[in-house]
């Protein structure tokens, strides 16, 4: 029986939303999504899927690559081979989908972001989100795709049914590796999740020494300063205040985004805001994709212009 | 503590336009400056912080075109003690024939090393795997997304792994492994023009590609290269700038954020 395998990413007692997309990309395929998930009340709706293989191991054992290879072995000796082993394209989905394509040998296609049906076609965005690939693998036989998240969730539709289960039992912990220990974030004053109104800061700004002018125009238009993950990585601003995936979501009244290019990981975070400003010098940088309103200039002349204005 | 780092040079596309030619064939790059991947640079940073303070030597490697020795004076500037070109003219897109190359090149050349790092995924083609899939074929175990070493023992590291929403988690992992390098890990250290053109004395070691080729097939294959859809986009504000900041000001008090 032909089926998708999709690798469950949960974390702490969560199921995690984007593994909607993973699933809604197998209705999309027409295939049977059969879901592979810890044992654990999840408080997931199983009837998106056609089947479950519940695995009997802590959460932290299963999200270890080394685990995961005797993990699906097991999957593949009970089932047979699946067409496509699927996972989220995130932190722990990348570095499980990327060790097993090397442990088994399988072809691997990852941050897909579409799929066309008709040419049997995966989209993968390569050069900042500037072009797309179109991929697919060279030969037959089961190959492994991580999916971005919010690509395919709408595809994923209830069954009506509660599906099959199926258990795995006697999973080895490899000793190669083990989890220690979950580490948080430091707690710290100011919350961007909270403001009304965000001047988020890129790449585009160029040095550290321009911040405190940036500072003096949020300090004019009463916004709080947030940034992308380059201006956090580079220290210009401390990481309390990184926009995207491995920082804060935020969705704000107004985002003002100055020279922030639109790496997916940056819109994932704050696509949701009410209106997106951007100032880009880039015509092309895809925030523009994303924004509301844009301004294709030098971001300092604007912020020199603007504080013009408002000292007028 | 003997490091492998893999780095790679990659065009700065960030504020680049890219014409799409051939019909979908090709990408051209030829009017874009090329850089170290930005990855990289965090990784051997993190390796040459790790042997200067314990010990042993870093051993840059890139697989690319005569160029990529841009990318390993670069390390040697940084201070990496050897620098290998694994020189190809083909682009590798697929992480499978990138990580086998990889394999065949350590095994054949029989480099010690107690740890590999590579970058979390390289600026150009975001694919992220090249890292799993070498650990994966070589039997040893990974880590990605490392955001700190916390400890470096003879026998293992302690590692933290960036998740998301600003979680980190603690791993212990055994030596020899592969550890991908996430960006923000460190600050890298500022290499001078004149750094690098020291760096350029000491003698960097090409070997061909063609000698490591068993098993390096592409598993996946590139169909055509597009543009992305167009989604509505923004209204794009006009004028002089003057007109435009006030016409943004605007906006903000017609959205209640400024009065």
């Amino acid at each position: 029986m032909s089926y998708v395998l999709v690798v469950a990413e949960v974390r702490r007692g969560i199921f995690e939303e984007r593994n909607l997309d993973s699933i809604g990309l197998c209705a999309l395929l027409g295939k049977d999504a059969i879901l592979l998930i810890p044992e654990g009340d999840y408080g997931m709706n199983e009837q998106l899927v056609n089947g479950l293989v519940r695995v009997k191991t802590e959460e932290a054992l299963f999200l270890n690559p080394l685990n995961m290879v005797n993990i699906l072995e097991k999957v593949m000796a009970a089932r047979g081979k699946p067409d496509m082993i699927v996972f989220t394209n995130s932190a722990s989905g990348i570095e499980l989908a990327s060790y097993a394509a090397g442990h088994f040998n399988l072809p691997v296609i990852t941050d897909v972001n579409g799929y066309d049906k008709e040419r049997g076609i995966f989209f993968k965005s390569y050069y900042s989100d500037k072009i797309f690939g179109e991929f697919r693998p060279s030969g037959e036989g089961t190959f492994i795709i991580t999916v971005r998240s919010g690509s395919f969730k709408e595809n994923a539709a209830g069954k009506g049914s509660a599906p099959p289960a199926e258990a795995i039992e006697d999973v080895a912990a490899n000793a190669a590796r083990t989890f220690v220990e979950y580490v948080e974030e430091e707690k710290t004053d100011v919350d961007i999740t909270k403001a009304e109104f965000l001047l988020s800061l890129g790449r585009g700004i160029g040095n550290k020494d321009e911040i405190p002018d940036y500072e003096e125009l949020a300090g004019l238009l009463k916004a709080v300063i947030s940034g992308s993950r380059p201006v956090i990585d580079k220290l210009w601003l401390p990481k309390a205040r990184q926009v995207g995936t491995s920082g804060k979501t935020v969705k704000p009244k107004v985002y003002l985004a100055m020279g922030i290019s639109g790496a997916f990981q940056h819109i994932a975070g704050m696509k949701d805001s009410s209106c997106i400003i951007a100032v880009n010098k880039d015509p092309e940088a895809p925030i523009f994709q994303y924004a509301h309103y844009g301004i294709i200039a030098d971001i300092h002349k604007v912020r020199d212009a603007l504080k013009g204005i408002l000292k007028g | 503590m003997n490091l492998i780092v893999f780095t790679k040079r990659v065009p700065a596309t960030q504020e680049e336009e890219l014409r799409i030619t051939g019909e979908g064939k090709a990408v051209d790059l030829s009017k874009v400056p090329f850089k170290v991947n930005d990855w990289d640079n965090y990784s051997i940073e993190e390796a040459v912080r790790i042997v200067e303070k314990s010990g042993g030597a870093v051993t840059a490697v890139s697989i690319g075109d005569a160029e990529s020795d841009e990318v390993l004076r670069r390390s040697i500037a940084m201070g990496a003690k050897d620098g290998f070109l694994i020189e190809t003219g083909d682009v590798l897109h697929d992480p499978n024939a990138r990580a086998t190359l990889m394999q065949n090149f350590l095994k054949k050349e029989n480099v010690p090393f107690d740890a590999i790092f590579t970058g979390v995924q390289s600026e150009d083609d975001q694919f992220g795997a090249v890292g799993g899939i070498l650990a994966a074929k070589l039997g040893l175990p990974f880590v990605s997304m490392v955001i700190g070493i916390d400890a470096t023992e003879s026998d293992h590291l302690i590692v933290r792994r960036e998740l998301e929403g600003g979680l980190q988690e603690r791993v212990k992992v055994m030596l020899p492994c592969v550890v991908s390098i996430q960006t923000g890990i460190n600050e890298p250290r500022y290499v001078s023009i004149m750094g690098v053109r020291k760096a350029s004395k000491v003698e960097r070691k090409v070997f061909k590609a063609a000698g490591y080729q068993e098993n390096v097939v592409n598993k996946i294959e590139v169909v055509k290269w597009v543009y992305p859809p167009k989604k509505a986009g923004a209204t794009i504000l006009s004028g002089e700038l003057d007109g435009m900041c006030k016409e943004l000001l605007g906006i903000l008090k017609e959205k209640g954020v400024y009065q």
